[in-house]
């Protein structure tokens, strides 16, 4: 038999299909703001001023920074205005990748036994980054 | 004292060499980067091992989808293990920042049982005895993974013909996966240098099916980023030259892997492996006032 005669699982092309759009898309958007914050503009945290704590642990370089204690996604939110933030959007986009990978696997699953435990694997994927706030 | 620009610069560079020596190693990038990392730059290890998170999804996250196509990456066993990995890798996270942050010293500890784990990983890459095609007969196949169908197959080039597999075990290889979770949030690591060797020795995959396998595993890591970017603790200056130069160094590497012997590149890598380990545990060991200062 020949390379053309393996048997993909659909569930695992679906998923790649979507894994593949999702990663340009979040490189990209990461990218190309950050290039713009090396070069000065816009900048939320000045580099000048963060190299100075970037050897502190994540507490005490926010304080440093910025004056702030930093608790979920709200410092990337309210400063989209910002280089640096809009580059974080693109970090998120690659983080959600393999759940809407996911979500694309469960529309082509073999079986109910393997839309569950993608189901699952999705809730719990949602509920940790919804948590995760609360630590 | 350095400008700024000379860290990014560096990290580029740095991640440059790592990802051309991962894909002829199969060593992933996190397992390299965070340890020496940690010693080579001033960046604290909170935004080394966010970024090394980072770094592990993406590298996973661009090679998967040719993996599934070619039928060497396995959907089903991913199915079965991503909801065990997802919850115990953001434990993981959690505990690792909760470590750093709440303890006087916390971040020495961490340096130290870094130090530890990629120790433990150097004695399983020298011992483990990689399998090409394990031999798993129908009896071995365990209850679980016959219900559930996890079976594959590719085209294999050396052989000149397709190969079909089973798995076995896959009632353990659950358990334990849910361990290497836990320890690859924690750290920031992919966890491919665990995973490999529980699929093929373990649970009887064909080394090949198991290093792609491996790959899709580390992509539910994923939501351990949440833990790090909800703490601040990803930043562009250290993240974005890291993805860069781990993209760039990974395509640069495949083509290396076609002229060089991957087995010198693979001890280069346990010798870098040695090195990384004993140097995060002094470091650990002065931050925690146990050696003097010598790094």
């Amino acid at each position: 038999m020949a390379k053309e005669d393996i048997k993909v699982d659909p569930m695992g092309l679906a998923f790649g299909k979507v894994m593949t759009i999702f990663t340009i898309i979040g490189i990209i958007l990461m990218v190309a703001p950050a290039i713009l914050y090396f070069m000065g503009q816009n900048q939320y945290i000045p580099l000048t001023k963060a190299m100075k704590y970037w050897d502190k642990p994540t507490v005490d370089f926010w304080k440093e920074v910025k004056g702030i204690t930093v608790h979920g996604y709200d410092w990337i939110f309210k400063n989209l205005q910002y280089t640096d933030c809009q580059s974080m959007i693109g970090v998120l986009i690659l983080m959600i990748t393999p759940l809407l990978s996911m979500f694309a696997a469960i529309a082509r699953a073999p079986n109910k036994v393997y839309a569950v435990l993608l189901l699952v694997a999705s809730i719990e994927f949602i509920l940790s980054m919804i948590l995760k706030g609360a630590f | 004292m350095v400008d700024w620009w000379f860290w990014p610069l560096f990290l580029f560079i740095f991640t440059l060499l790592i990802g051309i020596i991962s894909p002829v190693s199969g060593v992933g990038g996190g397992v390299l980067y965070v340890p020496l990392a940690t010693v080579l730059t001033p960046f604290n290890v909170d935004f080394i091992r966010g970024a090394g998170l980072v770094m592990a999804v993406v590298s996973a996250l661009s090679s998967v989808p040719y993996l599934l196509r070619v039928g060497l990456a396995n959907i089903r066993l991913y199915a079965v293990i991503a909801p065990i990995m997802v919850i115990t890798s953001v434990i993981g996270g959690m505990v690792g920042l909760w470590v750093s942050n709440a303890f006087p010293g916390g971040q020495h500890y961490v340096k130290l049982l870094l130090g530890i784990i990629i120790l433990i990983v150097f004695v399983i890459m020298i011992t483990s005895k990689r399998l090409e095609f394990p031999e798993v007969r129908d009896e071995d196949v365990d209850s679980w993974s016959r219900k559930l169908g996890i079976v594959g197959e590719w085209y294999e080039p050396s052989l000149e013909r397709i190969v079909h597999y089973k798995i076995k075990n896959l009632p353990v290889g659950m358990a334990m996966f849910g361990v290497i979770g836990f320890i690859a949030g924690m750290f920031g690591l992919g966890a491919g240098w665990a995973n490999v060797p529980l699929l093929n020795l373990v649970m009887g995959a064909p080394i090949k099916v198991a290093t792609a396998t491996s790959m899709l595993i580390i992509t539910a890591n994923a939501p351990a980023i949440g833990i790090y970017l909800s703490k601040g603790a990803v930043l562009p200056v250290v993240v974005v030259p890291s993805i860069l130069g781990i993209t760039i160094g990974a395509r640069i590497g495949a083509k290396v892997a076609e002229i060089i012997r991957p087995a010198f590149v693979r001890w280069l890598v346990i010798g870098v492996l040695f090195l990384a380990g004993v140097l995060n545990i002094i470091k650990g060991l002065e931050g925690l006032g146990y050696l003097p200062h010598i790094i």
